[in-house]
């Protein structure tokens, strides 16, 4: 029985949580428990009939009618997530400004309720329908069968309900100015992981290419059968091991949503805006071909709180030697400034080198932001960088790196410091003890536009045989940053481009650097 | 308006599938479900082509076949016999199980 409660247990999680986030979402709009139960209603009469129809829908389309079925389903209720929140984008400000709480009432009264209910009813139905094809099973096997069944089901049902009433109780505990905010992610989040979803049953139907079977391997850390591995895949859609399509399907989901959310969103926009943030896109999508480790990045101390990120670094070798000759490093960075003194930042590095032409993945980190002090609060403003890194190549190991960054403006001047140790770490490791490099930038805010400086960044390696200099990487060049507004709606777009000479035998003669960044306060 | 959406991908994506399916002269392996077990519990096929997997169900009740590795979920009614297609694949071990039946539907795919 508790064999089958777990498994019911599992199915009914995943269409519970989402329930839950749309409980929460649409939290104050009239009739929203109605709609709601009606969603999970016909949810229920949909997962019986999808079941009964199970052999039938197996053998449409030339046997690849589950896929389809499965994938158009996912794709509608992304549909719907999105128009959710593309309509909240356009009236979410309206509800809000509106004084009393009878014009409040209408005015979200006329939220499309409806894109949320069939959200629930196509959860509760590709969730459902699996529980009642098992179910049926364990019925149909006989001795003490029904028991097993009606017993491991409720257990599992009641289960799964109150993992999902306790999400939407923590949810309600966030303060109301906030919730929607944070329930707008969540949804954009549960979007691209449906999308995901989709991708992964049109590529089983054949209908897409896998783009790589598996990008990476985070199952040694967490599985999506393991309780938490379940909850993440439902709330932002984690695979441990995920096929190319999937990322490219969820990276396109939340970067389409967030666009079309600011472009439908009440403040005005210029249509060259709109053209200058495509272009940032497509300039992001065409560095993903170049890629880098992040060597030359410098991190400064603080946070920019509620912004949200995306970001791409690239670097081109130059030197004599044919094995440093033209080798090419790259990285595509989502970030946000989750808390006022803390960014987090997940990082895909991807390198090419003359001795290994392909460009691949080479890792994958998580890096974080913890700004110390308020600005100006003291002489200096502290903070602490730390990363940890899963390698994606295989035989590579593992890192994590941790120091102190800190800054201090001085007239229209920015220095930073970075000062980290790094310690590799797991079956491929062969380093042992903390690696030790540092980094340094001065800029001149000359415009917000074009902020000349220069950045030296060096490795000393182990810190318990460093040698002498000459055998050290150390590099150092000019570089020149900016700022362009793209208008209140767009956000800010950043660049950087610099040239590091190799100032040690031990490095390229030179790298040519650069970066670009867009962010968006959410 | 949803209604019609939902209708036009559908459609949409019949046509891709009907464009996109495997072709007839790939590789085609059967694995029988009884008794929930897999036979053959382990299959060899070719590696770096694509690889058609009958999977027949002739047990009276359904079951999932299921592989994180292959990236692979699809329900197989009973007494029915369902389609799924693999690969290109490197050389390796793929791991599938049933997940209706996990304790005993377990296989594995072996490719070289």
């Amino acid at each position: 029985m508790i064999a089958v409660a777990v498994i019911v247990f599992r199915e009914v999680l995943e269409a519970s949580l989402i329930v839950s986030i749309v409980l929460a979402a649409s939290k104050g709009t009239p009739r929203r428990g109605l709609w709601v139960a009606g969603g999970i209603a016909l949810g229920v009469l949909g997962a019986c009939i999808v079941a009964g129809f199970a052999a039938e829908i197996a053998q449409a389309v030339a046997g690849m009618g589950q896929e389809l079925f499965n994938a158009a389903i996912l794709f509608a209720a992304v549909g719907m997530l999105g128009w959710h929140n593309v309509w909240m984008g356009r009236h979410g400000k309206e509800m809000a400004i509106e004084a009393s709480a009878l014009g409040r009432e209408v005015a979200a009264g006329t939220r499309p309720l409806y894109a949320l209910a069939s959200v629930v009813g196509v959860a509760v139905l590709r969730e459902g329908s699996e529980s009642v094809l098992f179910l049926y099973g364990v019925a149909a096997a006989g001795g003490g069968g029904l028991v097993n069944m009606l017993g491991g089901g409720a257990i599992g049902i009641l289960g799964g309900v109150v993992a999902g009433a306790a999400l939407y109780l923590g949810l309600l505990r966030i303060p109301s100015r906030h919730l929607f905010a944070v329930t707008s992610w969540m949804i954009l989040l549960l979007a691209a992981g449906l999308a995901s979803q989709g991708a992964f049953f049109l590529n089983q139907a054949d209908v897409l290419p896998s783009l790589g079977n598996e990008i990476w391997d985070t199952s040694w850390l967490l599985t999506e059968d393991s309780v938490p591995g379940r909850v993440l895949h439902v709330l932002v859609g984690y695979v441990a091991r995920p096929a190319g399509i999937q990322l490219v399907f969820w990276a396109g989901t939340v970067v389409i949503l967030l666009t079309l959310m600011r472009w439908f969103s009440t403040a005005p926009t210029r249509t060259v805006v709109r053209a200058a943030a495509f272009v940032a896109l497509a300039l992001a999508g065409l560095s993903l071909a170049h890629v880098a480790r992040a060597d030359f990045t410098i991190h400064p101390p603080i946070v920019e709180y509620r912004e949200f990120e995306v970001e791409s670094n690239g670097s081109y070798t130059f030197d004599p030697n044919p094995a440093n000759k033209h080798n090419e490093t790259g990285t595509l960075e989502l970030g946000y400034g989750v808390l006022p003194w803390w960014g987090t930042e997940l990082e895909f590095a991807w390198s090419r080198t003359a001795s290994d032409p392909p460009r691949r993945l080479d890792e994958i980190n998580w890096e974080n932001t913890f700004q110390l002090a308020d600005q100006g609060a003291w002489w200096l403003d502290p903070g602490i960088f730390a990363e940890i890194g899963k390698s994606a190549r295989v035989g590579n190991a593992n890192h994590f790196e941790i120091g102190p960054t800190l800054q201090k403006e001085w007239g229209n001047t920015v220095h930073v410091l970075n000062l980290f140790l790094e310690h590799g770490f797991g079956p491929n490791n062969d380093t042992k003890g903390l690696d030790l490099s540092y980094a340094w930038r001065s800029l001149w805010t000359w415009r917000t536009e074009l902020q000349p400086g220069f950045e030296i960044f060096g490795d000393a390696g182990q810190i318990d045989r460093i040698g002498g200099i000459r055998d050290q990487e150390l590099r150092a060049g000019p570089v020149v940053y900016g700022r362009i507004s793209l208008g209140p709606v767009l956000g800010e777009l950043k660049y950087g481009v610099g040239y590091l000479l190799g100032l040690t035998h031990a490095t390229e003669k030179g790298a040519l650097k650069w970066n670009l960044e867009w962010e968006w306060v959410f | 308006m949803a209604r019609r959406t939902a209708v036009i991908l559908l459609t949409f994506m019949t046509f891709v599938a009907a464009g996109g399916l495997a072709r007839a002269d790939d590789p085609q392996f059967t694995l029988t479900i009884k008794d929930h077990r897999f036979a053959p519990a382990e299959l060899q096929i070719p590696a770096g082509v694509k690889v058609k997997l009958m999977i027949k169900n002739e047990d009276s009740t359904p079951e999932e076949f299921e592989s994180r590795e292959l990236h692979r979920e699809k329900v197989v009614p009973p007494g029915q016999q369902i389609l799924v297609i693999v690969g290109p694949l490197d050389a390796g071990t793929y791991p599938f199980f049933g997940d209706f039946h996990k304790d005993t539907a377990q296989g594995k795919l072996i490719a070289k």
